[in-house]
């Protein structure tokens, strides 16, 4: 894995948009998610070249790593010691880096039974819009020095500045992994969902598309056995990393939105156009309306983040909030200034105090 | 700060608030003084105990209309004084609003008001094989919005994580009155992440109204082992031991030789008083993972050089050791006229050498410290024994609790855990952060309470206040 500290480059780039002597800047990493419609229109900012683990000690489940590595590569380095990211983080290519992941804050399949991206980052580095070098949390489990401004990181798509570096909890990696799949229609899922809760905490994702539902469950070996014994179905190799990293046909296409809905609700969706995951908690749907999407979503007390095709308007709660944070971090609004407008408060008309 | 005359407050109280809920005698107010960290006390000009979001939003109006500090305050168990009231200001008490509003066992989410106690979530669960998470030793008496506003921890938190893990949804009350709703129901957010910010803000951005708490199943089986060993470094040296081999505890805690015989004394828990540390742990899930982990972890300690490793025969022994383990504190409180505990976390590995050093410190200070921590997650609770009444005490304690605080700091740990900077550890903030990253911290105070009246001087120093505490510790070096 390559090392290379560029953090004294990108402070300079930064110390030179804020001085006027730059564009304002757009933030790039390795631009894997941009066939989602994340790509700034021109990347002038580039993370690529800021790689390499700062630290990792297997005893401590802590990750230390520079914001541009490889999540393959990363991947590849926890397996050798047993461990996985704690959470399950999507890679859309397999350049795709840990620093993009941390920006857009998806989550991948395993999150309804483990815990989100944000829940493991416990510190990170960063530039912030002073262009001074800032590190906030660390690298232990538990830390309330300060706001938690690390895990504000997590999903503002590099709107506050620009990460360096970021500290992750890791976990061992489950004894075995086993998928069973089964035909069942939506109509049913309800029934599912009850019969998958009693199957904690060996149920580790779920997935329903096409009139097959895949459940995988994970642990250790004499537990998952027994389950699946007692489970029934078709053994399966489901391949849940092409659906953790959104490789899958179903996700190609000209529109694609995720429907978020609290547990235990269900939207009436359309065979074919729909795969559902977290116990039916996350609806992908390609090709639809994302109005109508949005309005029914509303309705059931969820929301809809779009990924390709027809933008939604902004919907985070607290606009001013989002505002005043933006303007603590960048106070002359110098980081992806495009993409705050477009997913998380509408219009530049208002300044930011 | 305060322009305005301290009658002008009073009378605009009594327009909003019931007389019964308003306390400005001294005798009333007398309870109010301090959080559970008595050494830092204050008399607030008033106390308003508060019985909804209305009355919430009405006092914050009326402070910031008035320029007033205000400081919030749940059940007052914290132990960083973040609840230590401003004379010239309102000390407004969420304790009242104290009902579980709704229970979901489909959705497996509770809606809460701040004052429910932490225990109370879980207790209402039991009925439906679920519970709430967060454990800290207070659980009996904290309240949950103080649990979010220290972000508290507990013994549990190695696997099921502290508050903000386990809090999908909140309503908060900001210094203009405005009622923000953050979270939400779904298993993500859109927008920045405000509920990270707001857990272990300490009261600074805003007042907690409701909380929606997330509920897990009941484990299937718990099993608790504890084991005795000849020293500190072994029983430390096992616990990296056991997370190395792949297994997470659901609780992983160590007492040392002080806190096991205070304990002892006060409870009989049943720890043997000649061991130097002894580890407690509870393995949890699914029955047939848990006996092949105790086998493992059985083997583990073995091998790590513990003298004996019991299980725990049934609950009662069970619940009889882990009382042991919660009541340490109060069990010291009897050996010492005073006591007082800190909270550094450090990474896992170091945990032998930090403990090593803090009795050299101890030494030095002519001060005795018991220990009784969290070792899974590397965050200490050295308890440190001595008497206010005796001149100087109070000041060695102080530079006890500095010493060990920046030695956290030194090995790549952290000032607080999950106790909070509050009052207490406000030095030590200078120590951990450069002046960019205080400036950083302040500027988002600056954008959330630009009058500065939410716990004003807590949390974050000023940066002034960090230069001259940097001085000091230099020429003391």
């Amino acid at each position: 894995m390559t090392d290379r500290d560029s953090s004294m480059d990108l402070q300079e780039s930064v110390r030179a948009a804020l001085a006027g002597s730059a564009e304002p800047i757009a933030i790039a990493g390795s631009g894997s998610r941009s066939a989602f419609d994340l790509q700034p229109e021109s990347a002038s900012l580039d993370l690529r070249a800021h790689t390499g683990v700062i630290d990792y000690e297997p005893d401590e489940l802590v990750l230390r790593v520079r914001a541009g590595t490889r999540l393959d590569t990363l991947r590849e380095l926890l397996a050798a010691e047993g461990q996985q990211f704690a959470a399950d983080i999507p890679a859309p290519a397999t350049h795709s880096t840990i620093g993009g992941a941390v920006a857009c804050g998806w989550d991948g399949p395993a999150r309804a039974f483990s815990v989100s991206l944000r829940d493991t980052v416990l510190g990170c580095r960063m530039i912030n819009g002073r262009g001074h070098t800032v590190n906030f949390g660390g690298q232990v489990m538990k830390n309330v020095a300060g706001y938690d401004c690390a895990r504000l990181q997590v999903g503002a798509f590099g709107t506050l500045g620009v990460l360096l570096d970021v500290s992750l909890r890791v976990s061992p990696q489950p004894e075995v992994s086993v998928t069973r799949s089964f035909d069942v229609d939506t109509g049913d899922l309800s029934q599912w969902w009850q019969r998958t809760r009693a199957l904690r905490p060996l149920i580790s994702a779920t997935c329903h598309c096409d009139g097959q539902l895949h459940l995988r469950l994970s642990g250790r070996a004499v537990a998952v056995e027994d389950a699946v014994a007692l489970l029934g179905g078709e053994a399966s190799a489901f391949d849940w990393a092409a659906l953790r990293d959104l490789r899958q046909d179903f996700f190609h296409g000209d529109a694609l939105a995720c429907v978020y809905l609290p547990r235990g609700v269900s939207m009436p969706v359309e065979r074919g156009t729909a795969l559902l995951e977290w116990e039916g908690a996350r609806i992908w749907v390609r090709g639809g309306d994302h109005g109508a999407l949005q309005q029914a979503a509303a309705a059931c007390g969820g929301f809809v983040q779009v990924l390709r095709g027809a933008p939604l308007p902004p919907q985070s709660a607290a606009a001013d909030w989002h505002r005043r944070i933006k303007a603590a971090f960048d106070p002359s609004g110098v980081f992806n200034q495009r993409i705050f407008h477009e997913r998380f408060v509408a219009g530049d008309r208002e300044s930011c105090r | 700060m305060n322009t305005v005359l301290p009658e002008d407050l009073i009378p605009a109280l009594q327009a909003l608030i019931p007389e019964e809920r308003l306390l400005t005698r001294r005798e009333q107010i007398a309870p109010y003084e301090c959080d559970a960290l008595p050494v830092y006390c204050e008399r607030p000009r008033v106390v308003v105990l508060a019985a909804s979001e209305e009355d919430v939003v009405a006092v914050a109006k009326l402070c910031y209309r008035l320029k007033i500090p205000l400081v919030s305050r749940g059940a007052g168990t914290g132990l960083s004084a973040g609840a230590k009231p401003y004379r010239a200001g309102v000390l407004l008490v969420t304790a009242p609003m104290n009902r579980i509003l709704s229970l979901d066992a489909p959705s497996m989410l509770a809606r809460v008001e701040p004052g429910v106690i932490n225990q109370q979530i879980t207790a209402a669960a039991a009925a439906h094989g679920l519970y709430y998470a967060p454990d800290p030793s207070s659980q009996i008496a904290c309240s949950i919005g103080g649990n979010v506003a220290e972000n508290a921890g507990g013994v549990h938190c190695l696997k099921y994580g502290v508050t903000v893990h386990n809090v999908i949804a909140l309503r908060l009350v900001t210094i203009e009155g405005e009622v923000l709703e953050i979270g939400g129901e779904c298993l993500a957010q859109p927008g920045y992440d405000l509920l990270a910010l707001v857990h272990g803000s300490e009261g600074c951005l805003g007042i907690v109204t409701q909380v929606t708490v997330k509920l897990l199943p009941l484990p299937a089986r718990t099993r608790t082992l504890m084991a005795d060993f000849g020293t500190v470094r072994e029983a430390a040296d096992a616990v990296s031991a056991i997370v190395r081999a792949g297994v997470v505890p659901a609780a992983l805690e160590m007492m040392d030789q002080l806190a096991i015989s205070a304990t002892e004394a006060f409870c009989q828990a049943g720890y043997a008083l000649d061991a130097a540390a002894i580890l407690l742990i509870d393995l949890d899930g699914d029955p047939r993972e848990v006996d092949q982990e105790l086998a493992l972890v059985e083997a583990l300690l073995d091998r790590s050089g513990a003298w004996r490793t019991q299980r725990a025969g049934c609950e009662d022994q069970r619940q009889r050791w882990w009382k042991g383990r919660k009541s340490a504190f109060p069990a010291i409180g009897r050996l010492s006229p005073d006591y007082y505990c800190i909270d550094g976390t450090v990474p896992r590995r170091r945990i032998g050498d930090v403990l090593e050093a803090i009795e050299g410190f101890a030494e030095q200070h002519g001060l005795q410290v018991a220990n009784v921590f969290h070792a899974g997650d590397g965050n200490l609770h050295p308890i440190i024994m001595f008497d206010a009444g005796e001149t100087g005490a109070l000041e060695r304690v102080e530079k006890l609790a500095a010493d060990i605080l920046e030695y956290c700091i030194e090995v790549g740990g952290t000032i607080t855990g999950e106790h909070g900077v509050g009052v207490e550890k406000i030095n030590q903030m200078a120590v951990q952060f450069t002046d960019e990253e205080i400036g950083q911290f302040l500027a988002l105070k600056e954008a959330l309470d630009p009058p500065w009246l939410l716990n004003r001087g807590k949390l974050i120093p000023t940066l002034a206040h960090c230069r001259e505490y940097r001085a000091l510790r230099h020429r003391h070096d």
